[in-house]
């Protein structure tokens, strides 16, 4: 096949599936052990709609940093969804309803196989398929962490605190293959690690956001030294 | 999570995406040295909360079994493992080091 449109198999599905269960086991987990109520848990991860956000919000919680300096850490770590919509919506059948309900679902595997479709009907059907089995794991998911998060007990020493990093790592992975987005996530983290012990909780994660020049200038030293 | 934070982030979220799609995607279209920056964001912002979990407790820097954790998952993220192989792998060192 030499012009490949790539579409999710039954196994494909079955494999996002299982790991967006997983995700909204342990984010549901991970609340309940932070001190939130079952419904709180639900009603957050229910209408919040990223679990980025939500991890951003609690590692500065954690951290002793104010409501506001963890919503503001959870609104900056949301970036990747806008960026996410401004791939995909352009590709999309015209008319506004159709292209805001697939822009507030926007994530990371749905997307990236839409915009390798070829044309926008195709585009916007393999979006909702793909959609669709990540939300057949995830809504399952949250409703048994939910249901399971009292009795897990001490998430610590099953290894759960280490989690959610690992799963954030593997979510922005292709982001990171890239050189300039290499150097931009190196920055960032070496911002944080910089300003946690000086700054208040919750500075770190938002000043990270100016790694980004470091990958912008990558960028252009590359470009200057290949003419 | 407080009321004021879920309310908080529920705009933000939706509205980045809203956003995203609606406005910001046309602009960039039209330069691409601004949305090559702006793609890059996620990377640098999403780091810096890896490194909030990882290897931080509140404000002080630690090195705990957490970090072993992370270095293997490190690993199989760049050796291009699925997604649950790389959260058991992370979870299992951890706890395992822990049990020691």
């Amino acid at each position: 096949m030499t012009d490949e449109q790539p579409r999710l198999g039954l196994a494909d599905s079955a494999a996002l599936a299982l790991t967006f269960f997983s995700l909204g086991v342990t984010l549901q987990v991970l609340l309940i052990d932070r001190g939130a109520s079952l419904w709180n848990a639900l009603t957050a991860t229910t209408v919040i709609w990223s679990a980025t956000s939500q991890f951003a919000y609690l590692a500065v919680r954690d951290a002793g940093g104010g409501d506001w300096a963890a919503i503001i850490a959870g609104a900056v770590a949301a970036s990747r969804f806008g960026i996410l919509a401004t791939a995909l919506v352009p590709r999309l059948p015209a008319g506004t309803i159709r292209r805001a309900l697939a822009s507030v679902n926007a994530f990371d595997p749905n997307v990236a196989i839409a915009v390798q479709q070829r044309d926008e009907r195709s585009v916007e059907r393999e979006f909702w398929r793909v959609t669709a089995a990540m939300f057949g794991g995830w809504f399952p998911g949250i409703i048994v962490g939910t249901l399971i998060g009292n009795v897990v007990g001490d998430i610590d020493r099953l290894g759960l605190d280490a989690v959610f990093p690992a799963a954030l790592l593997s979510i922005i992975a292709g982001l990171l293959r890239t050189g300039e987005g290499f150097a931009a996530g190196v920055a960032g983290a070496l911002i944080c690690l910089a300003l946690i012990p000086i700054a208040p909780a919750g500075v770190p994660i938002i000043l990270s956001m100016f790694g980004v020049g470091v990958g912008v200038l990558c960028t252009r030293r590359q470009r200057g030294s290949r003419p | 999570m407080t009321t004021r934070a879920i309310i908080a982030l529920v705009v933000a979220v939706w509205g980045q995406r809203l956003l995203g799609g609606f406005v910001v995607g046309p602009v960039l279209a039209r330069r691409s040295a601004l949305a090559q920056a702006v793609g890059l964001i996620p990377a640098a912002v999403v780091m810096a909360v890896i490194i909030q979990l990882s290897v931080a407790d509140g404000r002080t820097l630690v090195v705990d079994e957490r970090l072993a954790g992370m270095a293997v998952a490190g690993v199989l993220v760049w050796r291009r493992a699925p997604f649950l192989a790389v959260v058991l792998a992370a979870a299992l060192t951890t706890a395992g080091l822990r049990a020691i």
